[in-house]
């Protein structure tokens, strides 16, 4: 098959990627809060990874090879609990103490911009290369 | 006669640049798509094309141009700006990606300004 866009099922990949990435964060965000999950537990932060297949070596005849990313695994954060005490918290320890999820609100927030500004960029690259190919296409007209 | 139109270096380097600026493209693409998996390094034009370019251009012989076909390596000079070994640095690749864009301008209207030529002198119409 043609190429018109060339590579652009890397950015598609990453595109995917970085939106996986933004519903985690917002699933962090949204449950910063929840003291009592499904394990009776205090929710815990949930982290994703991106991989890569691994690129081609050097000085083969085609040269190295483009490859998009993809996401790995979504592990937990295992950072331990916060101890907030609040004795009246239906959720509190003998001594008042209630564990609140590992999440600060800081880190989530400039974890969501990263990421919007990955996935901006990658936006670029379509509309570029979108660019490019409609140029292509007016090859020899005035 | 039409041969030797198409057979000018002038025109013949900017075909091979052509495909150069899509392949580049290509590794910009993948390097922005990149931006955030560790380990990842930076992709660009493999830098003997540009050299091989410049010598089949000083040359002026159509068949030099023929054997040129641009690759893609690794940048070897790029460095990781973090802990995880990443050697894509945003605003870099932004700036790249505009420069291919305008350098694919520059070339497009290269190859329809010496199409146009040959119509003119045709049709004798401009």
């Amino acid at each position: 098959m043609i190429q018109i866009l060339s590579g652009i099922q890397n950015t598609t990949a990453a595109l995917d990627a970085e939106r996986t990435r933004l519903d985690v964060i917002s699933e962090n965000i949204a449950n910063a809060q929840t003291t009592r999950g499904p394990d009776g537990k205090p929710y815990q932060r949930r982290i994703v990874a991106f991989e890569t297949a691994l690129q081609q070596a050097l000085g083969s005849h085609q040269g190295a090879q483009t490859t998009g990313p993809q996401v790995a695994r979504i592990s937990k954060d295992t950072r331990a609990p916060i101890q907030v005490y609040e004795p009246e918290h239906q959720d509190a320890d003998a001594r008042g103490m209630v564990a609140m999820p590992n999440i600060n609100i800081h880190e989530e927030m400039a974890d969501m911009i990263a990421a919007s500004r990955a996935f901006e960029a990658n936006l670029a690259v379509v509309k570029n290369s979108r660019a490019m190919a409609m140029q292509t296409l007016a090859i020899g007209k005035r | 006669m039409i041969e030797a139109i198409f057979n000018q270096p002038n025109y013949l380097a900017a075909k091979k640049t052509l495909d150069a600026v899509a392949l580049r493209q290509e590794a910009i693409g993948a390097n922005l798509a990149n931006l955030e998996t560790p380990g990842y390094k930076r992709v660009d034009l493999a830098p003997a094309f540009q050299r091989e370019l410049e010598r089949a251009c000083a040359s002026r012989e159509p068949g030099q141009f023929a054997s040129l076909k641009p690759t893609l390596a690794v940048d070897p000079t790029a460095m990781p700006h973090g802990l995880d070994g990443n050697t894509v640095s945003l605003e870099q690749e932004m700036m790249q990606l505009n420069q291919n864009m305008i350098t694919h301008t520059l070339e497009t209207q290269l190859v329809t300004g010496t199409l146009q030529k040959l119509r003119m002198a045709i049709t004798g119409k401009s």
